[in-house]
């Protein structure tokens, strides 16, 4: 207490370095925001011809950057081929980083205010402040990826990305030698697991004696904590990483240990390139296009979208020629098996992790068991409570 | 050649007020250099800013509802960074603040009236806040431990403990209904704020202002408004008069904790009516530092400059939608981080003029 001010003020800046770091640590850490150079491409109105309605005005809510190379990136492709598909029949703008929560809630007013006729919110924490907007602007359309909550003006949309987790944990199984593979996986939650799961079926498909460890983190996007989270996982034994996070940081990490790595949302190759085996890919753009389409004919109504292989929604990227050509056969045939409808990834008999018989010998579990699937299959190591 | 600093004798009232406005303007032409880098016009990218947040009924609305926690937070701070201790922790206390409040709103206020709910709620709240507070005052008062590295270091703690509770364990915050994903359990309509109309702005805002006013009144009119004033400029002096200074300490960290966890309450009774990690993890409690300095830690200015930087934080979004110029989300929390250095810096040279030297030789000031 009984410094000079002079050394208060020196002592003063030097915490404020310390909040910045502090700040720059618990921030969203965005590694980019280089990418808002794709700002120009974002309003091209080239004027007012080949649209014989007014334009309808789409607005995009994204969690991460454009620039995460994964689930927002994806989202936003589908965005810009929906620019593609409709031309001056639609405008769009996406806005980035936004926060989940009570924060979100200004935004969603904003564009509801502001003359958007629908909003897409592709992160699951908009769920509830969407929800909030809605009911005070049912002029206006409202679609939330990956929730469960509908309204008269909202409707949610998401799909089986557990059918290309089977086929890449596949992949993944015939590639190790430890047979330990490593699942960087997000939250605890039924679609997190349903992606463990698959992943794990697939990959004991092909080697019955493969385990898979989890660890979870906790995060949707936070590269620092998804590469530790991979490291760790290669240094205890796994020679195979799988992820489900939206960044590629987990591949590196693989990478530089010499592993393979199993990535998710986008074909993300070129930054693990010697890891890389293959990922389960999203294509938005058709489900945008559609919802667009049915908004200016009149005949958009509350839905509950659930899109599969078979729809284009989920797809399986190239899978690396690392993998030999026989498992690659192999995948394709059951992707086809898949696409034809006769095979599905939780095919019975399906374990939990005690041996508890969860889908019988010849059963297929209904779209909502998948949906609030809370366990982990044999085979799989770690917590399905998180 | 060097440089020196010298305390200036006496510091103008007209000092005062002008740095804070003279470090603002230094970040938005600092900011500006980058805007033009970035290829966007500054006046076009600050005329959107200001219309954005503070020129529309919806604007102006958002821009107080954010107002909102960072007056507390602002208050937090400046209550004891003007005694020349940094509490940097109302981060954490908010965090705090908002567990204690949720479980109150959960737990006690179902079959209150409204407004004793909330009362209930924000009690509990600052309860929070000055409980997270209370290691680093204790072994700040007794031991001279330094408070900026316990306030920090318990922030990280309150945040993971804030974390589990939601997203680690099914606590009793946790909702046991939303079986998909973890979420906060929502508090019931009695702890709520009620919103004004159609907006997002709700009844803590008088809250808040009516919370300034009584620092205010405590700094200026109260025997521990004076203790405190004088255990922060003389310490050795406040000895000899008789002050405690141990005890004054110790209240001045409790209170700046009560403070922090009052905005987190607010925000749960206000914002995300439950305790909702993602909702509150927005550095509400870090800002409130640059609140607290940009205010010269004048409870009066904590109000103006925490609505400054709410529309600034809001506007963040909109500049996102402006039409042909985009611009990043990061361009507004760069401003923020510029106006904090600006401001600090601009502290200094109102209390202290810099003087040169070519020969190592003091030449006047």
């Amino acid at each position: 207490m009984n410094q000079t001010p002079r050394a208060r003020h020196w002592r003063l800046l030097a915490l404020l370095a310390a909040i910045l770091v502090f700040a720059v640590a618990c921030g969203d850490s965005d590694e980019d925001s280089t990418d808002t150079t794709a700002a120009a491409a974002d309003t091209d109105d080239t004027g007012d011809s080949g649209c014989d309605h007014e334009p309808i005005v789409a607005a995009f809510v994204y969690i991460g950057p454009v620039g995460d190379a994964g689930w927002t990136k994806k989202h936003d492709d589908g965005r810009l081929s929906l620019e593609e598909a409709l031309g001056d029949c639609v405008e769009t703008q996406y806005l980035e980083n936004i926060p989940e929560g009570a924060d979100s809630v200004a935004t969603f007013d904003r564009l509801a205010r502001e003359g958007t006729d629908v909003i897409f919110g592709t992160s699951f924490g908009y769920m509830e402040p969407m929800l909030e907007v809605a009911a005070n602007y049912p002029d206006v359309k409202f679609e939330h990826a990956t929730g469960y909550k509908q309204a008269d003006n909202m409707s949610n949309y998401f799909g089986a990305a557990e059918e290309a987790r089977y086929l890449s944990g596949m992949a993944a199984g015939s590639m190790t030698e430890s047979n330990t593979i490593g699942y960087v996986a997000a939250f605890p939650i039924p679609e997190v697991l349903r992606g463990i799961n698959a992943f794990a079926l697939g990959a004991q498909r092909v080697n019955p004696d493969v385990v898979v460890e989890v660890v979870w983190t906790s995060t949707w996007f936070d590269p620092v904590v998804e590469k530790e989270a991979a490291e760790s996982l290669l240094n205890g034994g796994a020679d195979v990483i799988a992820q489900h996070q939206d960044t590629p940081s987990a591949g590196e990490a693989a990478e530089n240990a010499g592993g393979y790595w199993v990535g998710y949302n986008d074909d993300m190759s070129r930054f693990a390139p010697d890891a890389w085996l293959t990922a389960p890919v999203w294509d938005w753009g058709p489900y945008y296009v559609a919802v667009v389409e049915s908004i200016a004919d009149g005949s958009w109504s509350s839905q509950s979208y659930y899109g599969t292989m078979a729809d284009g929604l989920v797809t399986l990227a190239d899978v690396s020629d690392k993998v030999s050509q026989d498992v690659r056969d192999d995948i394709a045939n059951v992707q086809g098996e898949i696409i034809a409808g006769s095979f599905t990834p939780f095919d019975g008999p399906v374990n939990d992790q005690d041996g508890n018989a969860k889908v019988a010998e010849g059963e297929k579990p209904d779209l909502g068991t998948l949906l609030g699937m809370d366990y982990l299959v044999e085979g799989v190591i770690g917590n399905a409570a998180g | 050649m060097s440089f020196r600093l010298e305390r200036r004798l006496e510091v103008h009232w007209w000092n005062q007020a002008l740095t804070p406005v003279l470090s603002i303007l230094a970040a938005l032409a600092f900011g500006a250099v980058f805007l033009l880098f970035e290829g966007f016009n500054p006046f076009t990218v600050y005329k959107a800013l200001f219309e954005a947040s503070f020129t529309s009924k919806f604007g102006i609305t958002d821009s107080l509802t954010v107002a909102v926690p960072l007056i507390l937070t602002g208050l937090a701070a400046a209550v004891v960074f003007r005694m020349g201790l940094f509490n940097i922790g109302a981060e954490g206390q908010l965090y705090l603040g908002a567990i204690f409040a949720a479980w109150a709103g959960i737990a006690i206020a179902d079959n209150l009236p409204t407004v004793l709910g909330v009362t209930v709620v924000l009690i509990a709240g600052a309860i929070g806040g000055a409980l997270w507070a209370l290691p680093a005052a204790y072994f700040k008062a007794y031991f001279g431990t330094s408070e900026i590295i316990s306030t920090l270091m318990l922030t990280f703690i309150a945040l993971f403990l804030m974390r589990y509770l939601i997203f680690g364990s099914h606590s009793y915050w946790r909702d046991p209904e939303s079986a998909t994903f973890p979420q906060g359990r929502k508090i019931p309509e009695t702890a709520r704020f009620e919103l004004w109309g159609n907006t997002r702005l709700h009844w803590g805002l008088l809250v808040a202002i009516a919370i300034a006013a009584a620092v205010w009144v405590l700094i200026k009119y109260t025997s521990i408004g004076y203790d405190m004033n004088v255990v922060g400029s003389a310490p050795e002096s406040a000895r000899y008069a008789g002050i405690s200074v141990r005890r004054t300490i110790m209240l001045a960290i409790l209170l700046s904790g009560a403070l922090g966890g009052l905005a987190g309450a607010t925000e749960v009774a206000g914002r995300s009516f439950s305790l909702d990690p993602n909702g509150l993890e927005l550095g509400l409690g870090f800002t409130g530092i640059v609140v607290a300095s940009l205010a010269r830690y004048n409870p009066w200015a904590v109000i103006l400059v925490a609505t400054f930087l709410g529309g600034l934080r809001n506007a963040g979004v909109a500049l996102q939608s402006l039409p042909g110029e985009r611009v990043p989300v990061e361009v507004s929390l760069m401003l923020q981080g510029a106006i904090l250095l600006f401001a600090i810096g601009g502290e200094v040279f109102a209390r202290y003029s810099l003087s040169y030297s070519r020969s190592g030789k003091v030449v006047a000031a």
